[in-house]
């Protein structure tokens, strides 16, 4: 696989306060990136950098083979950028935006009608084409801005935290759309997000805490790797539980009459279970989370 | 190219858009005209209706054109100018395309006030004259136009703004001789005035509007047309040179001002809504 994003040694100081402390990492083309910290970890100073409206310190990054600080205009061709906080212009409709997007980038005058269609299409606001910007709500604003970034064909597009302040549906909505595009168009997608469950869909994670990336891989590797599956379990006779635990090796906790058991071994599991069925009145088994990740390596949640 | 027509029409359609802006563009022009003639009737100077008209014509035109070119801070406060910034645009089309549209703005407002004179009885004897001050006031837009972008850049948050653009216009209005004639004024202040690019704008806008291009050194002085510092005599030719330079240094300095990547203190300013804007 080709190399999409090439970040090596990567730092960025604020006078003495070091934003970013060398990070590395790289994104193959064509697949999603999630870029997970708490706020202040140093993500949006990444992805600005990334941009190009950001000077390194020092480092080289690298986009579709080009330097972001020596070849600036070039990859400004080939990124698209939704930021966190909204870039769209309030004052007019949205085909306005579209078309002055299309002017920046030199889309060809022929083929910005037709494209404005397309990218609407994608995210499902062409009725909405002649509307002022301002009477959208904050969920259609985003999809514009989504559209927009779209518009020249980018071939990585990098979204920094999309869905903040946005309803729960709204936001299942607009990670829909994302994987959509990654799938039909094959774009290379760099997001950053505080919610974790959120960069489940991603390809490889990169979880990032006081400027350096502290863990690197898939959502499923990193799981299995810094968490162990949950039991939740109340019992008709806790004493018996207690003993049966003990007796399999099982770390549990316990709150008054509710069990917490961490899976070690899931055949020793069964068997507890297999023995205790009688007197088990409720059980539920939870699988490790990337927030759960994140806790057990930093010991701090990540909404702290 | 594309790009600076882009920018042009976007602001002058937000302009148009704009209808209490548009109201007041309108109204305004009337009220100096009042105002001011009946201050300058009691300066001594011959034709005092031309003599002010001449100088709200070129007040006017440099109001406007700061005004307009400083709306880049909404732009910057929005997040706009991010969306331009990420772009592949050339700086230089930036600044460009925003002092365009404010000198557009500004030489149509000047216009107005021109086609009220002629009803008022304005007339000029030099069928080139018009054309000449057409020009004029397009450079003198693009001037102050330039100057108010570099400002706008330079603070990036509205409400400093608002307290620096105070600070700035206040004096050099009041100080270039069209609200207050500069022989009124205090030998300090009178100075000072020498160190106002309008100054010198409005000397040369007036000598050209009053047709009195041939006049000699001493004549000029004595209309207030020309000045004189040390030994030196500075006529209207001089005059417009100065400010076609202070012109051109603003250009280049807010040509870097977006040229420069080191955009972070933009994000603070949007770090710093206040509750409602949450």
């Amino acid at each position: 696989m080709e190399k999409m994003i090439v970040v090596k040694d990567f730092m960025k100081k604020y006078g003495n306060y070091t934003a970013v402390d060398g990070i590395s990492f790289d994104v193959e083309q064509g697949s999603i990136f999630a870029f997970l910290g708490p706020n202040g970890a140093g993500k949006s100073t990444t992805i600005n950098t990334l941009c190009t409206i950001l000077e390194k310190t020092s480092g080289t990054l690298l986009i579709d083979g080009k330097d972001v600080t020596s070849s600036r205009d070039e990859v400004r061709n080939v990124i698209g950028v939704v930021f966190q906080e909204s870039t769209l212009d309030n004052k007019m409709t949205v085909e306005e935006n579209l078309k002055m997007h299309g002017h920046f980038y030199g889309i060809p005058r022929s083929k910005i009608e037709e494209r404005i269609d397309f990218v609407l299409k994608i995210v499902d606001l062409l009725e909405w084409k002649k509307s002022m910007v301002s009477s959208l709500s904050g969920g259609m604003k985003r999809r514009v801005e989504i559209a927009r970034s779209l518009l020249h064909f980018p071939k990585v597009l990098f979204l920094d935290e999309p869905t903040t302040g946005l309803d729960p549906n709204t936001r299942a909505n607009i990670w829909d759309y994302i994987v959509k595009l990654q799938k039909e168009k094959n774009i290379t997608i760099f997001l950053t997000t505080h919610y974790m469950e959120e960069a489940e869909i991603s390809h490889k994670v990169a979880i990032m805490d006081n400027g350096k990336i502290i863990a690197f891989d898939s959502p499923n590797v990193l799981k299995s790797q810094y968490t162990k599956d949950k039991a939740y379990m109340t019992s008709q006779d806790a004493a018996i539980l207690e003993k049966l635990l003990q007796k399999y090796n099982m770390s549990f906790s316990k709150e008054s009459n509710n069990y917490t058991i961490e899976i070690n071994q899931l055949a020793d599991f069964m068997e507890i279970i297999n023995e205790h069925r009688p007197l088990i009145k409720t059980l539920e088994i939870k699988k490790g989370t990337l927030n759960d990740v994140f806790l057990q390596i930093t010991g701090k949640d990540i909404r702290g | 190219m594309r790009v600076i027509a882009a920018l042009w029409f976007r602001n002058v359609k937000l302009f148009a858009r704009n209808r209490v802006q548009l109201i007041l563009m309108f109204i305004m022009p009337f009220f100096y005209l009042y105002l001011l003639s009946s201050i300058f009737k009691s300066a001594y100077i011959s034709n005092p209706v031309n003599y002010v008209l001449a100088g709200i014509v070129i007040i006017v035109v440099f109001q406007t054109s700061l005004n307009i070119a400083t709306s880049t801070i909404d732009d910057i406060v929005s997040g706009y100018m991010k969306e331009i910034l990420v772009s592949p645009v050339k700086r230089v089309h930036i600044a460009i395309g925003q002092m365009l549209s404010s000198t557009t703005i500004a030489t149509f407002q000047g216009i107005l006030i021109l086609v009220v004179g002629y009803f008022i009885g304005m007339r000029y004897a030099s069928p080139f004259t018009p054309i000449a001050i057409f020009g004029c006031m397009i450079i003198i837009g693009l001037v102050f136009s330039s100057f108010g972008l570099y400002i706008a850049t330079c603070v990036k948050n509205s409400q400093t703004f608002q307290v620096v653009s105070i600070a700035v216009t206040t004096p050099i209005t009041f100080l270039c001789g069209v609200y207050v004639p500069l022989s009124l004024l205090p030998n300090g202040l009178q100075h000072l005035a020498l160190l106002n690019p309008m100054t010198y704008a409005t000397a040369f806008f007036r000598t050209l509007s009053l047709e009195k291009m041939s006049l000699t050194a001493d004549e000029l002085l004595a209309e207030q047309l020309a000045f004189k510092v040390n030994h030196l005599v500075i006529t209207p030719q001089m005059s417009i040179i100065i400010v076609l330079l202070f012109g051109v240094l603003f250009l280049i300095l807010s040509t870097l001002a977006f040229s420069k990547v080191d955009f972070s203190l933009m994000n603070r300013t949007n770090a710093h809504k206040d509750i409602f804007q949450q």
